[in-house]
């Protein structure tokens, strides 16, 4: 399987006329990843239609409607439809405007927006200058805003006049852009947001400007939304009058649920139901690319794993394209780092470490174990991550190194990662759409705390880390970024084993359906036949 | 669950009734049966290492889910390892999740009943209400905490179920107890001088004895059951080895493309409940001097 | 009377002290914690000191617990650290659900069990006998999301005749509400009739063994007069014991069956509370479902009294 080699993807509009993006039914070349994204964006020549209640199955409940205090990316799904940020991302992760029109840095250190006129929260009152300014200073000062890092770099906003806002920064902050796409650049309604307080996290009444409005959450059941008929932008939809959203937490009964029609919309298909789905008549599978990246954190801070001959023994070991393969049944490619094939930093030059058991021998030698070591490796509860816990289990025992599984629950692994209480322990990232997302805040020497579990600490990373923040062109940062992924396969903080594929299936009567890689459904233009 | 088991009067000597009870036991037509799936599956259990046709662990990535034919009776797993040897592996454990959760049920709450029941007053009271507390948990949950907190694996599993099952054999022993030192010749041996312990020993044990064995062989039962149920709720385990309601577990999400994988553990996991409750039905109705036709 | 159901009351009062010590000892003792766990994503260590600070957590174990006592005998079980609504309200939100469907399961048992364990007991050791007992075994030699699995293989997606998942009110919707319980209830009828088709067979063949039903058969009752007027009446004591036991049980443990039915319920509430380490919401739910074990068990005991009033001089 060659990652590199060019595959031109057909675009299958065909089946019932559903947009069919990046990857078609049928097997799935990871070669795809790489094609040309936005390609076969040709909607079937129908004219939307209005109305409809369209009904998506989510594996969890949301936790909070409040933008600002969320920590979980469910939230997201929801937001996207009713919440919207100040700039937004295409197919390509590109940064288009938002409810900012456009933007300017005038220096590294200065952001200034120019706000999109004649924009109301749903509660009827103007978004303008002071509602931005209100909100960076919410997610800034409120005790529980969990955007404070995110918003970091912000030193204070100035309102320039009504519709022009101007960021001053600490620091230069190549990321923030993109960071912005996201719930840190979500504007909430500063009336609603001062007069509900606390009630906000359960009820988002008038709290947006999206093209839907919050209507109810029955917690465990459903969570409604309804058009909003007063959205600003007049081109393309909203076209459906409702969604209601629905945890189903077995991914089995969801698939079911999506086959008998029952919902039209689910969020991720598993690897194993990817090829049955994709051979059934009644629903439509679409490949989205992530911006995930799945991989191992090795802690570097107790043995085995502070020995790096050790750490390489363990990535020599593996074989990435018989996991992928095998565990994965080729829905995603295996990774060379923790930077994404979608994202424009992804370096296809570098290859992923490939299996070579002589030179694991001979590393596991120069570790001072030559007759091969135990360690433990912590991983969830979930029945792939068992499987492929499994499958790297034999794929060591092989190179003589034998694997202790240590089934958790996704609490217990949090915290035994924070607390460094582990050997090898699975980290499932979900992606950002900036690599610096995918990277600083694991890789970046941290006191205290962090997502750095491996506790790794190298000036040379960091020096990078840092400089491709500061750096604003994209070129450049682009060459900062292969320069650390080749440091991080030799460092090994991480052994990375995929970027996985989050197929998203539908009802073919669902149209109109944008993918973007960071997998958030975006239901403006989506309408049902 | 509950079930409602009347004492038997120790009429004639203990003995006697013993000899009595076997005899209606293998009277009753479906107790055979269960006997001989027990037997068959402790034989499972023991003799896994030779009648396994495959190693259970060893992976196959290029045939998994394969279909049963005449080289894996039962087919493959997601990993490609026969599903058949993984059964037969997997006996031991769902026996040992099965029988260690009740031997520790039998023995902690046989004990705490005894106490209760001999002791009287404070102690019992004190006992019997701690056994209320852990009853009036709901059972999956308490055994899911316990899971977590023990840590996940086989280990983990049995004390878990077994916490959950102990009351229910201390509500029974305390029955007993009291049923039994209630009777005259019990008085009579205490007149005589006789300790505490040797009561206990001689006529409360022999006699509480045979209720327990029926609860026991039917909490076996869905102890087997309750490990699976732990496994879906992510207790579990470790792998690769597998218990039957792991198995269960992992191959659920392939109910439709590959029911193999379900079906074998799954029919293990039934007939050998079915097997327990068969022959704890036929002790208790043997035992059971009014249904004595 | 109302001494008796006094009596009873106060004495559960240590069994609920010991559950809140019971159930928070354990929860605090399960590794995790309920930030890290609900703030997967974020690596903001200060927000997380706020938030447990706010919450409490930071203070010793026991000062947390003397809190939590202080507010519950104000009535206040308080609030969950997810969804930040009070736990009365989680529970509120979830408990007609999870009655609805513990009604259903019953009424579903019963339908089945009443006539198999009659006829079970009264043709003993018959084929019927035999072919009953096994039968009634089933749902309790399967796991129940097996079970469920199945029954939605069969029902919802090959027959289509029923709905797989998702929750309807049968108090708004009746038609599409029962559809939307069916399932669900028909796994846990299945488990809970095969408990009920033994209790009854038993209880049946011990009440057919009775002095004064040989007197009525001596009388030349037909079978079936003895059967309803005399012995089933004294059978269905114990049956009531065991429903009584198991209305505790279905709704505080029919978590599997919420869980792979999507129905928002009690069980599904706990055990996702006990994942998020939701401490407040795990504890006073837990609290809740024990209340509900102990007051039907008193109400069983009442029941007793009613239908056997030999008892109630005891």
């Amino acid at each position: 399987m060659a990652a590199n080699q060019p595959d031109q993807t057909p675009t299958d509009i065909s089946r019932r006329g559903f947009l069919q993006w990046a990857l078609a039914s049928g097997a799935v070349a990871p070669a795809a990843l790489l094609a040309p994204r936005g390609a076969g964006r040709a909607w079937a020549q129908e004219t939307p239609k209005k109305g409809g209640t369209l009904r998506v199955g989510f594996y969890i409940e949301a936790a909070t409607m409040d933008p600002h205090l969320s920590g979980s990316k469910i939230d997201r799904q929801v937001y996207h439809n009713i919440y919207e940020p100040l700039v937004v991302l295409d197919a390509n992760l590109g940064i288009k405007p938002g409810l900012a029109e456009s933007w300017q840095q005038p220096d590294p250190k200065t952001l200034v927006f120019k706000l999109r006129r004649g924009v109301k929260f749903h509660d009827g009152t103007d978004f303008n200058a002071e509602a931005v300014k209100f909100n960076f200073n919410r997610m800034k000062t409120e005790p529980k805003s969990v955007r404070k890092g995110e918003v970091a770099s912000i030193d204070t906003v100035d309102v320039v006049d009504a519709s022009t806002v101007k960021l001053n920064l600490k620091r230069p902050d190549a990321a923030l852009l993109a960071t912005l796409t996201d719930r840190a650049g979500m504007m909430v309604s500063p009336k609603t947001a001062q007069e509900r307080g606390a009630e906000l996290e359960r009820n988002a009444k008038g709290a947006g400007t999206g093209p839907f409005v919050f209507v109810e959450w029955v917690k465990d059941d459903h969570l409604l939304i309804r058009r909003n008929d007063a959205y600003w932008n007049k081109q393309g939809g909203p076209y459906l009058e409702q969604i209601r959203y629905r945890p189903i937490p077995d991914d089995t009964v969801k698939l079911q649920s999506l086959q008998a029609g029952e919902i039209h919309v689910m969020d991720y298909v598993q690897p194993r139901d990817v090829a049955g789905v994709k051979a059934d008549k009644n629903v439509v599978v679409l490949d989205v690319p992530s911006l995930a990246d799945f991989a191992y954190q090795l802690n570097h801070t107790r043995p085995p794993f502070d020995n790096k001959a050790l750490r390489q023994a363990v990535a020599l070991s593996l074989d990435l394209e018989q996991i992928v393969k095998g565990v994965w049944l080729n829905v995603g490619v295996p990774a060379n780092g923790p930077i994404p094939p979608t994202s424009w930093a992804y370096d296809r030059s570098i290859p992923f470490i490939k299996r070579d058991l002589a030179k694991a021998k001979a590393k596991l030698a120069e570790g001072g174990k030559p007759g091969g070591f135990a360690f433990t490796m912590t991983t969830n509860n979930i029945p792939i991550n068992v499987q492929e816990a499994e499958v790297i289990q034999a794929q060591l025992a092989e190179a003589g190194i034998t694997v202790k599984i240590k089934l958790v629950d996704s609490a217990t692994l949090i915290s035994d990662g924070n607390g460094k209480n582990f050997e090898m322990i699975s980290y499932q990232w979900s992606g950002r759409p900036d690599p610096d997302g995918n990277t600083y805040q694991f890789y970046r020497t941290t006191p205290g705390t962090s997502l750095n579990w491996s506790g790794i600490s190298n000036p040379q990373i960091d020096a990078l880390l840092d400089k491709s923040r500061e750096v604003a062109s994209q070129a450049e940062r682009k060459k900062l970024f292969s320069q650390l992924t080749r440091i991080l396969q030799d460092e090994l903080p991480m052994v990375f084993i995929i970027h996985p594929i989050e197929p998203k299936a539908f009802s073919p009567r669902v149209q109109g359906y944008d993918p973007i890689p960071d997998g958030m459904m975006r239901f403006k233009d989506v309408w049902l036949k | 669950m509950a079930t409602i088991l009347v004492a038997p009067a120790p009429s004639r000597s203990v003995r006697d009734r013993r000899w009595g009870t076997l005899r209606r036991a293998a009277r009753a037509r479906l107790a055979p049966f269960g006997a001989a799936v027990m037997l068959l599956a402790v034989a499972a259990a023991v003799l896994a290492p030779v009648v396994a046709p495959y190693d259970p662990l060893k992976q196959n990535l290029d045939n998994t889910l394969a279909r049963p034919d005449r080289t894996h009776l039962m087919g493959t797993d997601n990993v490609g390892r026969d599903v058949l040897s993984r059964v037969i592996w997997g006996t031991r454990v769902s026996l040992v999740a099965g029988f260690g959760s009740v031997v520790i049920a039998v023995l902690v709450g046989g004990v705490l009943g005894l106490v209760a029941g001999y002791a009287g007053g404070g102690v019992d009271n004190l006992v019997m209400r701690l056994m209320d507390a852990v009853l009036s948990f709901p059972p999956l949950v308490l055994a899911l905490a316990l899971g977590a907190v023990l840590g996940a694996g086989l280990t983990g599993v049995v004390i878990a179920l077994g916490v959950v099952y102990t009351p229910t054999f201390a509500r029974l022993m305390r029955g007993q107890v009291l049923a039994i030192t209630a009777r005259e010749y019990v008085d009579a041996a205490r007149a005589l001088g006789v300790p505490g312990w040797r009561i206990a020993w001689t006529h409360v044990l022999p006699n509480a004895t045979a209720p327990i064995v029926v609860q026991a062989s039917l909490s076996v039962a869905f102890a087997i059951l309750a490990e699976a149920s732990l496994s879906f709720l992510g207790l579990g385990i470790q792998p690769p080895g597998a218990s039957w309601g792991s198995m269960i577990n992992a191959g659920r999400g392939y109910l439709q493309q590959a029911p193999w994988i379900v079906f074998g553990p799954g029919a293990a996991l039934f007939v050998t409940v079915v097997g327990l409750n068969f022959v704890g039905d036929a002790i208790r109705d043997a035992l059971d001097p009014r249904l004595r036709v | 009377m109302g001494l008796l159901i006094l009596r009873r009351l106060v004495a559960t009062i240590p069994v609920l002290l010991l559950v809140t010590a019971g159930v928070f000892a354990l929860i605090h003792l399960t590794p995790g914690d309920p930030i890290d766990a609900m703030m997967a994503e974020s690596v903001d260590d200060s927000v997380k000191r706020e938030l447990r600070r706010d919450l409490g957590l930071d203070r010793p174990l026991y000062l947390q617990y003397a809190t939590w006592m202080g507010r519950l005998l104000q009535g206040d079980l308080g609030r969950s650290i997810r969804n930040r609504e009070p736990v009365i309200e989680n529970v509120g939100h979830r408990i007609k659900p999870s009655l609805q469907l513990a009604g259903l399961a019953m009424a579903i048992s019963l339908l089945v069990a009443t006539p198999i364990g009659i006829l079970s007991a009264a043709r003993r050791n018959s084929a019927v006998d035999r072919v009953g007992t096994t039968f009634a075994l089933f749902g309790i030699c399967m796991p129940n999301f097996l079970i469920a699995l199945l029954l939605i293989f069969v029902f919802g997606v090959t027959l289509r005749w029923l709905p797989i998942s998702g929750y309807v009110d049968p108090l708004e919707e009746p038609w599409d509400g029962l559809r939307s319980l069916a399932l669900p209830a028909i796994t846990l009828g299945l488990a809970l009739a095969a408990v009920i088709t033994r209790t009854l067979r038993s209880s049946m063949l011990e009440a057919l063994s009775e002095d004064y039903i040989r007197t009525a058969r001596a009388k030349g009752l037909s079978d079936g007069a003895v059967i309803r007027r005399h012995a089933l009446k004294n059978a269905l004591i114990p049956v009531v014991t065991v429903l009584g036991l198991q209305l505790g049980t279905l709704i505080g443990g029919a978590v599997i069956t919420e869980y792979v039915f999507a129905l928002p319920g009690v069980g599904r509430l706990v055990v996702d509370a006990v994942f998020a380490r939701d401490y407040p919401l795990v504890q006073g739910v837990v609290l809740l479902i024990a209340v509900g074990f102990i007051v039907s068990n008193l109400a069983v005991d009442l029941l007793y009294g009613w239908i056997d009033p030999r008892i109630r001089h005891r």
